[in-house]
């Protein structure tokens, strides 16, 4: 994005929240979230369901009323303002076209809405269509669609009329999985297009990796992270965006550090610290941790006795690249091998960290900062 | 042998429906001599118009069914539109302390007590406000006789709306009012014509409101008046049955001309209510 030349009506604007808050009765939906969205930026709220992603964007647009906090749109308040003078367009998880209209109308409804000529109306309608693909489907109905068809129909609507900026909530999870990459990409490409800020709700970590310049990590209302998708992924900063971005999920373990022997030790594990390691972790007196090493830094051998031993309990070939789900005793993890990796069921390998990638998270979740890791 | 059953409770139903409405209208087509005569004359007649002609032009029958026509349209209008807006508002805004339910209870519970009752009170108040024997005293009436009925049928309809589709259309810079419209609405006539036919039926049909609030031509509808025909001086069956033969062809006629959305409107409306 940055570099590229800016589109010749500068329709964006900035978002920012300020400690907001939404209770439903006396339960936090969303609790005391704060974010600033940057004119032209694409925000991913990432979460499983449940974490108040889909709440704090039907609040950017004035769907839902905050319980408290401040919602700010070009610097300005807007708690008040109702989602028809926002002028932000909206794409539902069910696209929410109106049934009852052609394509046609769906898409010029916004532009009708606002009392543009019929002529201008057309001409906006065709242009859209035409950019998106859809010119052959303008005179059906949206139940005559297919799922992709009515998505393309739905962000017609969306950007018909320039709006300022784009909320879209889960707009790819109702398509199968092979459109719904053919899709990402197709919005990506219209989102660099239009430049458009654009905030974006999913809880597929691929899609938030992949469409985000910042992913704000949620879960159970409070924000965890907000960052680029390269810093969440390498610096996560509790075991929540940890675990919940990547895939394979990350590796933990629970455990306590042994200072003497400069190890990290549980029932099934004792792994050798690095010098760095061992000296931060003399300094911060902690002894409970979680330790948390993805997949790709766990390297796994059938041959080489060295490291230490597990059973094999299951491989997973997923083409490129092999998971390998090894058992230690109780403890379960898996690594990443090669594609031509191949083991049997109990066999024995043989595994080492690369300690140095670790993550390191308190009792309570969060990043141990000052411990080192790569 | 099951289908022959069926068949044969089908066409008992069918005769229990339709027999009397058959003889109704052999009884306005026959002279009198014919109308009772022993045995029965079922087909074969020598057929008139005389009490055609005798209802609408000797008598005021065609007051009558203006009279009718105007206060149940008028009525079902009204209970339309207020009802209509109060079931949206009671669909979709939720009150505190559950209000917005007991509200839609309390709009039912008016519907609950036998007509009587609010007789002598609505003729006290009408006389007050000197509308008695007017038109516009029945389409009051009606229209808060229908209410109820109007905000329970259209709430089960607009429930079963997707949210999104107006808060879409809000987005997309539309009122609520325009989304309502726009729609809402559109989605929702099925059920507005189902509702629509019902309000026109109890109107239409409604017998002791009219008989106690109106006295003359004036105001009389159809079924007081085709009532009043019942004299000490004699019963004037021809006449009777000529005006309530054409007092069945409005409610006829509309009903087929929205029976397009009045399938699905039914089966719609009985299973959220």
């Amino acid at each position: 994005m940055t570099g590229s030349v800016p589109p010749t009506r500068c329709l964006r604007m900035s978002i920012e929240l300020r400690r907001l808050t939404k209770a439903f009765g006396s339960r936090p939906v969303v609790d005391d979230l704060s974010l600033a969205i940057d004119d032209g930026e694409v925000v991913v709220l990432l979460g499983p369901s449940g974490c108040g992603k889909t709440t704090t964007l039907r609040m950017v647009a004035g769907l839902e009323q905050a319980t408290s906090g401040e919602i700010l749109i070009d610097g300005e308040r807007v708690n008040d303002v109702p989602p028809q003078r926002r002028d932000i367009a909206m794409v539902f998880q069910s696209y929410a076209l109106y049934p009852h209209m052609t394509v046609a109308a769906n898409i010029g409804y916004p532009l009708r809405v606002r009392k543009l000529d019929p002529g201008q109306v057309d001409d906006q309608v065709s242009r859209t269509a035409a950019m998106l693909e859809i010119t052959s489907l303008l005179g059906r109905r949206p139940r005559e669609l297919s799922g992709g068809e009515r998505q393309r129909v739905a962000l017609a609507r969306a950007i018909v009329r320039h709006p300022r900026a784009f909320l879209m909530d889960e707009p790819l999870s109702n398509l199968d999985a092979k459109l719904r990459l053919q899709m990402r990409a197709e919005l990506k490409h219209l989102q660099q297009q239009l430049g458009t800020t654009t905030v974006y709700v999913t809880h597929d970590q691929a899609e938030a990796m992949t469409l985000g310049h910042r992913v704000a990590v949620m879960n159970q209302g409070r924000l965890q992270q907000f960052d680029t998708p390269l810093t969440i992924y390498n610096e996560p900063a509790t075991r929540f965006v940890a675990g919940f971005v990547g895939s394979p999920a990350m590796n933990f373990f629970a455990g306590e550090i042994d200072v003497v022997n400069q190890r990290f030790v549980n029932r099934d594990l004792a792994l050798v610290l690095t010098d760095e390691q061992a000296r931060q972790f003399q300094q911060l007196g902690t002894k409970q941790v979680n330790l948390g090493i993805r997949a790709e830094h766990i390297s796994v051998s059938l041959e080489e006795k060295d490291g230490q031993p597990a059973l094999i309990y299951v491989t997973e070939l997923m083409g490129p690249e092999t998971f390998v789900i090894l058992q230690i005793d109780q403890t379960r993890l898996v690594a990443r091998a090669g594609a031509e990796f191949r083991a049997e069921p109990d066999s024995h390998a043989w595994i080492r960290f690369e300690m140095n990638k670790a993550h390191w998270f308190d009792q309570a979740g969060q990043r141990l900062e000052s411990v080192p890791s790569a | 042998m099951k289908r022959l059953l069926k068949y044969a409770l089908l066409t008992m139903a069918l005769l229990a429906t339709v027999a009397p409405v058959y003889w109704l209208i052999t009884i306005s087509f026959k002279h009198e001599v014919d109308q009772f005569a022993v045995p029965p004359k079922w087909f074969l007649f020598r057929p008139t118009i005389e009490h055609y002609l005798d209802a609408f032009f000797t008598r005021s029958f065609g007051r009558y069914f203006f009279n009718s026509l105007l206060v149940a349209s008028a009525s079902t209008l009204c209970a339309l539109i207020i009802g209509t807006l109060a079931a949206y508002a009671l669909a979709r805004f939720r009150l505190p302390a559950n209000l917005d339910r007991r509200l839609a209870l309390w709009i039912l519970s008016t519907r609950m007590f036998p007509a009587i009752v609010t007789a002598v009170p609505l003729f006290l108040i009408m006389r007050d406000l000197h509308l008695v024997n007017t038109q516009l005293s029945l389409v009051i009436v009606y229209t808060g006789f229908n209410l109820p009925f109007v905000v329970w049928m259209m709430r089960g309809f607009f429930a079963e709306i997707p949210r999104e589709l107006e808060e879409a259309a809000m987005i997309d810079g539309d009122s609520r009012l325009g989304a309502l419209r726009r729609i809402i609405l559109p989605l929702a006539t099925p059920g507005l014509a189902a509702t629509a036919v019902f309000c026109l039926i109890v109107s239409w049909n409604e017998f002791l409101f009219a008989l106690v609030l109106t006295q003359t031509d004036d105001a009389m509808t159809l079924p007081v008046g085709i009532a009043g025909r019942v004299t000490q001086y004699g019963i004037k069956w021809g006449a009777m049955s000529a005006a309530a033969v054409v007092a069945m062809i409005p409610i006829l006629a509309f009903a087929m001309s929205v029976q397009k959305y009045l399938v699905r409107g039914l089966s719609l409306g009985a299973v959220k209510g």
